[in-house]
């Protein structure tokens, strides 16, 4: 293996260490919350009174973050295997939430449902029909807009990929809707408690979703038959075409998983905040780009980080009174890891640099 | 080959854009009817410039539906007028470029006399200028923005009219957010009597603008703001402001903003973390129409989140001959009038009030133009209008200072006129 081949690694292992490393930055964060609560000078907490806010804002964080992690993964996918930055994805995610819309309004649900069996069984119909219609769209874009242009300048592409998402943008202004959905919220508005901590049902159903979505991806990448063909042919996709993997097959199927973890988002979206809106995708599709991008893009696990340190950062900004300035320390911070680590907080590649 | 297929996606974009965008340009065909008289009449159009599309809809379209009720009802000797619509939402959201574009469009036509619109401030601030360059006098109904005619924040309106700095050429009969924002005041502290407060806004010139006359105003009147945030009006996601509202407990939230830059969000978040019950207050940005109507504040909030919400328009409530008006509405679009609906209205009387004084003789319409603006922009006239009777001072602004006050009703899920105060005869302070 040569040096070039080497820094070409989009779906990298986890290192060993990156549990703890990932605990100790969550401690950290916590901290920061907490002394943003204690320094609001509105409320004049006392540290022992301080602890609930900050642990309901370390669950925001959390809990938004998973949301633009899930979107990331598919940007940092699709860059990871065909270079491309596939600015339709943010689209893909606010479709998604339109389909779980439709899916439960036609339902007849218009709140939350109390038997917890139906609510299960209706959350895994949601999910599954939101996923797999989004991943059905993404690779029937991937077949009409961006196959033929896979040798093309990369320039092509890319604008395809901003057409692609006009299109559906303007698909559902004009044939469903020019303005704001409400979406029912048919997980109970209920409060768990677990000793010291309290956590509201729907941001414990997203974490543990958006992590056991990650897991499941992580281990697909890693242990299978087809995710080895993914890593493959994201290093080198003639090599891996010459090994026997069918490229068109592989390049299809990410896009599947893309899609369809963008489509879970959706749901996510109309189940937590209630609403949706045609042009929700372009605001998500750039802070989860973003994160991606933080993350070092083409990378599995960034992209998941990323996503986290952006919630983070949106909470933070608001903890310590800086809500207007949020978006600009979201950016900004994207603008001081690119100049110190060019290649994202985990280093990935940056593509061909030939 | 391949440049041929991105032509190709890009065709389909641009089929769907103009697909999008050509339905909200027809003109009203309402408008015309019952204007064709005598024989030889002069054709002459007013203009309004709304956002007709998205979700700003439920503002634009019941003040357009004004202007052409009022042309269908008033006829002017010797002349033909109708109605010439633009839209200046782009995607769903009112946009400045698109309005300036708007008024350009409008004053290249030279049977242009005058403009009934824009909705939003931030729209008339690029509109202004155009206006001003062309000689042609708008009218708007709900521009609420104070440095849109008087100096605020240190800015004085003259930078507005860079071509004609003496010429007037924007009129409004909304009075303005200083006022909006002392009425929201007067609510918190004299309706609900609460006497601590929570107050956000959008970052945006509106939203701004109202919190921050709100807060100075509510701690004149003797309350405590206990935290000023500015929220982007791109967030989706306020759980974190609303965590930090319930840590301080507030006895009102004051939000400053509009429908679209997420404030029904905000209260249905509230809802969710179990504090609706904190009194919301907003400005005209919230008072956009019932539950039952899709993308408005009261839909979006939900029933838990409607629960204490009060707003405010800048203009009128109890006008001369109300029923008669909401009756000609009706007939006329089946449904009620919305909030600027009379002052759209009262702003086209204007215009013909205008025309019938000074059109007369005049044939050349660029005349007529310049007739008109100098007409409506002479403090000494006054006008009988929907509204009532009023003129505009030497700055444009109305001399009718009236804020209405609304609160939710869950009995009809929507908003209920509370009273009305005019600050010319009862200043806050």
């Amino acid at each position: 293996m040569t040096s070039a081949t080497a820094a070409r690694r989009p779906f990298a292992a986890i290192p060993w260490r990156a549990p703890l490393v990932a605990a100790f930055a969550l401690v950290i964060a916590y901290f920061v919350i907490l002394v943003g609560v204690l320094a609001d000078p509105s409320q004049h907490l006392t540290f022992v009174g301080a602890i609930p806010q900050a642990q309901a804002q370390f669950i925001n964080a959390v809990t938004i973050g998973a949301i633009y992690a899930l979107i990331a993964l598919g940007y940092t996918m699709v860059y990871g295997i065909i270079e491309l930055i596939n600015f339709a994805h943010g689209e893909i995610f606010m479709c998604g939430s339109f389909v779980s819309w439709w899916l439960l309004t036609t339902l007849g649900f218009s709140g939350a449902i109390s038997d917890p069996l139906l609510l299960i069984g209706v959350l895994i119909l949601a999910f599954a029909v939101s996923m797999l219609v989004m991943g059905i769209v993404g690779v029937v874009i991937e077949r009409l807009a961006y196959r033929r242009l896979r040798n093309a300048p990369r320039l092509a592409p890319l604008i395809t990929a901003i057409g692609v998402s006009f299109i559906l943008q303007n698909i559902v202004f004009v044939a469903i809707s020019n303005s704001i959905v409400t979406t029912p919220q048919i997980i109970p508005n209920t409060v768990l408690t677990f000793g010291p901590v309290t956590v509201g049902l729907i941001n414990l159903f997203t974490i543990v979703l958006a992590v056991g979505l990650m897991v499941a991806l992580h281990l697909f990448i890693s242990r299978t038959r087809l995710g080895r063909a993914m890593r493959s042919t994201a290093i080198d996709r003639e090599a891996a075409q010459l090994m026997g993997v069918d490229i068109n097959t592989t390049i299809a199927l990410t896009f599947f998983i893309g899609s369809a973890l963008a489509g879970a988002a959706g749901v996510v979206q109309g189940l937590y905040f209630g609403i949706t809106v045609f042009n929700i995708g372009f605001q998500a599709g750039l802070k989860a780009f973003t994160a991606a991008v933080l993350g070092g893009i083409g990378n599995t696990t960034g992209a998941a980080l990323g996503g986290f340190v952006i919630g983070f950062l949106e909470v933070i900004s608001s903890v310590w009174g800086q809500g207007r300035w949020s978006e600009a320390v979201v950016f900004g911070m994207l603008v001081l890891v690119l100049v110190f680590r060019p290649t994202g907080i985990l280093g990935q590649q940056l593509g061909d640099r030939a | 080959m391949k440049y041929a297929r991105v032509g190709a996606a890009l065709t389909v974009f641009a089929v769907v854009a103009s697909a999008c965008s050509g339905s909200t340009a027809s003109p009203s065909a309402a408008a015309s009817g019952g204007a064709s008289g005598g024989g030889a009449t002069i054709a002459v159009k007013i203009g309004t410039e709304f956002p007709m599309s998205g979700g700003e809809a439920p503002n634009g379209v019941p003040a357009a539906n004004g202007v052409a009720l009022a042309i269908s009802k008033i006829q002017v000797p010797g002349f033909t007028v109708t109605v010439s619509q633009q839209d200046d939402a782009v995607n769903g959201v009112h946009n400045p470029q698109q309005g300036a574009k708007n008024l350009q469009t409008l004053a290249n036509d030279s049977s242009v006399i005058g403009v009934v619109g824009p909705y939003n401030s931030n729209v008339a601030q690029a509109e202004i200028p155009v206006g001003n360059a062309a000689g042609l006098m708008q009218c708007s109904p709900a521009n609420t923005a104070p440095g849109l005619t008087k100096t605020w924040g240190g800015v004085d309106p003259v930078s507005l009219r860079p071509t004609n700095p003496t010429k007037i050429a924007y009129v409004r009969t909304a009075t303005t957010d200083d006022l909006q924002g002392s009425a929201g005041a007067d609510i918190a502290f004299n309706i609900t009597k609460a006497r601590t407060a929570y107050v956000a806004d959008d970052t945006q010139t509106y939203g701004k603008g109202l919190a921050d006359v709100f807060a100075t105003q509510f701690a004149a009147l003797g309350g405590k703001v206990l935290k000023r945030d500015g929220i982007p009006g791109t967030t989706t996601d306020f759980t974190s402001y609303v965590t930090t509202v319930k840590g301080l407990a507030p006895q009102y939230v004051f939000y400053g903003g509009v429908t679209t830059s997420g404030i029904g969000l905000f209260r249905l978040q509230m809802a969710q973390q179990g504090i609706a019950n904190i009194p919301l207050g907003g400005g005209d940005g919230i008072s956009d129409g019932p539950a039952a109507t899709k993308s408005t504040f009261l839909q979006i909030a939900g029933d838990a989140g409607d629960l204490n919400t009060y707003s405010t328009t800048a203009g009128p409530t109890t006008i001369p001959n109300a029923a008669q008006f909401a009756a000609d509405y009706k007939a006329m679009f089946n449904t009620e009038p919305g909030a600027y609906s009379a002052a759209a209205y009262a702003c086209t009387q204007v215009f013909l009030q205008a025309l019938a004084k000074v059109g007369p003789g005049v044939t050349d319409l660029k005349a007529l133009r310049e007739d008109v603006r100098a007409y409506v922009a002479t403090p000494a006239n006054t006008y009988d209008t929907a509204l009532g009777k009023f003129s505009f001072d030497a700055n444009g602004d109305t001399t009718q200072k009236i804020i209405s006050y609304f609160a939710f009703d869950p009995a009809t899920k929507n908003w209920k006129f509370l009273s009305q105060r005019d600050f010319t005869a009862q200043p806050l302070q």
